[in-house]
């Protein structure tokens, strides 16, 4: 091995698992270890599955050695936040409500992972019920942001992010209704892909609003996401919004890189935004430069102002979320963590008039994002708006709001990529969205591919976890 | 675009309201709420533009309109 186990990336460990020289079992006790040895700084683990991910291991290394190939997630360590059902596993949404919540079903993103092979680790921590933290009025502590323990990793998917820049998985599931995904990856330096409404099946995962909700992967690197994604994408029946349409070929473009294309770059959403920092828009303005050197052609577009988007998306999303709990909040308020509380009752104000002014206003808005789209092969902006901001500054007893502009493109349903595009003074991550057209994945994740390859920010780890850990 | 109304019948929407969806809103969460209802007003105003009404949600729902705003 010339390089720490954690540092091989899935399709590097998989070939390493193919020819003998690694196995499953080795692959998953480092991680183990590490999640030992890290995981008390930054709380990323509510449940680890070590016995069961051991089984797991030896069962890959069994199939490996009797030339069972099952695809590139076989003997892959995984792990998924602790909304995604798991037959068997706990899984309580980080709340007091569902502590003994233990599932007799795999969501279809789990049972997918499962049955080709790949190695479970445990369930991650999110904010409450995917919206309401980080609190530390909750059953389990939030997770914390492993370049700077003292700062939030973002959310609602801060355990999958904090457990990717950690190094403690290459790749963990999170969900996106208005930013979840990409908003942990931007704070914690990772990728984070939203993929396409209804790509994804969200079966098994508890909701949090129907028609803005999205399952999607955090990883370390651009090819890691896109190999889960070939892995969960897919038709799938029993899933209202679920997509039937071809797979498309999610790796197909990685090495492919950027000239020819067209990008859009609405920068009047976040150059002149409220509290975002200086360091971010310089390093979207450098961005932009690196992928014009490399062959791109990038222009600034305008959209409809950046606040109709958030305003629709929270509308939808409180009122949504709200409907599914209404009987909780009449019956047990008080159970659920104070920001919860803050966020989701706002739902019960929301009028049918307001929801329905939203829908109309949605529809307007996916018509001015495509309508670029038609001109512009991809589309690139800000993902969060600041490097994450300390626990400190997180006010317990009112509704927490975090700089990030990722609602957009769950209202309108397009794929969208948050990578890291260079740290702050304070040595915290930055970060930038690529957004495409609907199911062409394989665009969004060659631009990114060509960009990380360009930038090489992968490359560096956070600090403090490579000092606790090899 | 319609006017946020003044704090007193923000006050009276809120309390009915929440009476409305049988909420019994704590004192010591009270405040909180009441700004965060002003920021669902504010948003609630920004949805009500002039708009034509071929604009119209039942094609949200629709995979399609949503995705590719066919």
């Amino acid at each position: 091995m010339t390089k720490a186990l954690h540092d091989y990336s899935i399709a590097e460990a998989g070939a390493l698992l193919r020819n003998g020289t690694l196995t499953s079992t080795a692959l998953t006790k480092h991680a183990l270890e590490r999640i030992k040895a890290i995981d008390p700084t930054i709380n990323s683990f509510i449940t680890v599955t070590a016995e069961s991910a051991l089984t797991e291991a030896a069962a890959a290394d069994d199939a490996f050695a009797k030339g069972i190939d099952k695809g590139p997630m076989q003997g892959i360590p995984h792990a998924l936040k602790d909304i995604y059902g798991t037959a068997g596993i706990r899984t309580t949404c980080h709340s007091k409500l569902l502590l003994d919540n233990v599932p007799t079903e795999d969501s279809v993103v789990a049972a997918k992972f499962k049955a080709q092979g790949a190695v479970l680790l445990g369930k991650l921590a999110t904010h409450e019920f995917a919206i309401g933290g980080p609190s530390f009025d909750l059953p389990f502590p939030p997770a914390r942001n492993p370049w700077n323990p003292d700062h939030i990793p973002g959310g609602s998917s801060s355990g999958s992010g904090a457990a990717v820049a950690a190094g403690l998985v290459r790749m963990a599931m999170g969900s996106d209704t208005g930013g979840s995904i990409r908003g942990p990856a931007g704070y914690c330096g990772t990728i984070g892909l939203k993929p396409t409404y209804g790509l994804v099946s969200r079966r098994g995962v508890f909701p949090l609003s129907y028609t803005l909700d999205h399952c999607g992967p955090l990883s370390w690197t651009v090819e890691d996401s896109a190999i889960a994604m070939e892995v969960i994408a897919g038709f799938d029946p029993l899933d209202p919004c679920s997509a039937d349409v071809p797979v498309p070929d999610f790796r197909g473009k990685l090495d492919k890189g950027v000239a020819g294309l067209r990008l859009g770059l609405p920068r009047h959403w976040f150059a002149q935004a409220d509290g975002v920092s200086a360091e971010t828009v310089r390093a979207i303005d450098d961005a932009a430069q690196t992928l014009a050197k490399l062959g791109a052609t990038v222009e600034e577009i305008e959209l409809p102002d950046y606040e109709l988007y958030n305003a629709c998306g929270r509308i939808i999303m409180l009122s949504e979320a709200f409907a599914i709990h209404e009987k909780d909040y009449q019956t047990r308020p008080f159970d659920y963590g104070e920001h919860t509380y803050l966020r989701m009752t706002m739902g019960a104000f929301v009028t049918a008039a307001d929801l329905t002014q939203a829908m109309r206003l949605r529809r307007e808005l996916s018509l001015a994002v495509n309508a670029k789209l038609k001109q512009y092969d991809a589309l690139i902006t800000a993902s969060t708006l600041t490097p994450a901001v300390p626990f400190a500054e997180v006010d317990p007893h009112g509704p927490p709001n975090f700089p990030i502009q990722t609602m957009p493109f769950d209202v309108t349903g397009n794929p969208a990529m948050s990578i890291p595009t260079g740290f702050s003074s304070s040595g915290l991550p930055l970060s930038m969205q690529i957004v495409g057209r609907a199911f062409d994945e394989p665009t969004v994740l060659g631009i990114g591919a060509a960009f990380e390859a360009a930038t090489a920010l992968n490359l560096r780890r956070p600090a403090s976890t490579v000092a606790q850990a090899a | 675009m319609p006017e946020i109304p003044a704090e007193d019948a923000l006050e009276t929407e809120f309390d009915a309201l929440a009476a409305r969806a049988g909420l019994a809103v704590p004192d010591s969460r009270r405040a909180a709420m009441l700004q965060s209802f002003k920021d669902l007003k504010r948003m609630t105003a920004l949805m009500r533009q002039p708009r034509t009404a071929a604009n119209e949600p039942a094609g949200s729902y629709s995979l399609l309109s949503i995705t590719r705003s066919l």
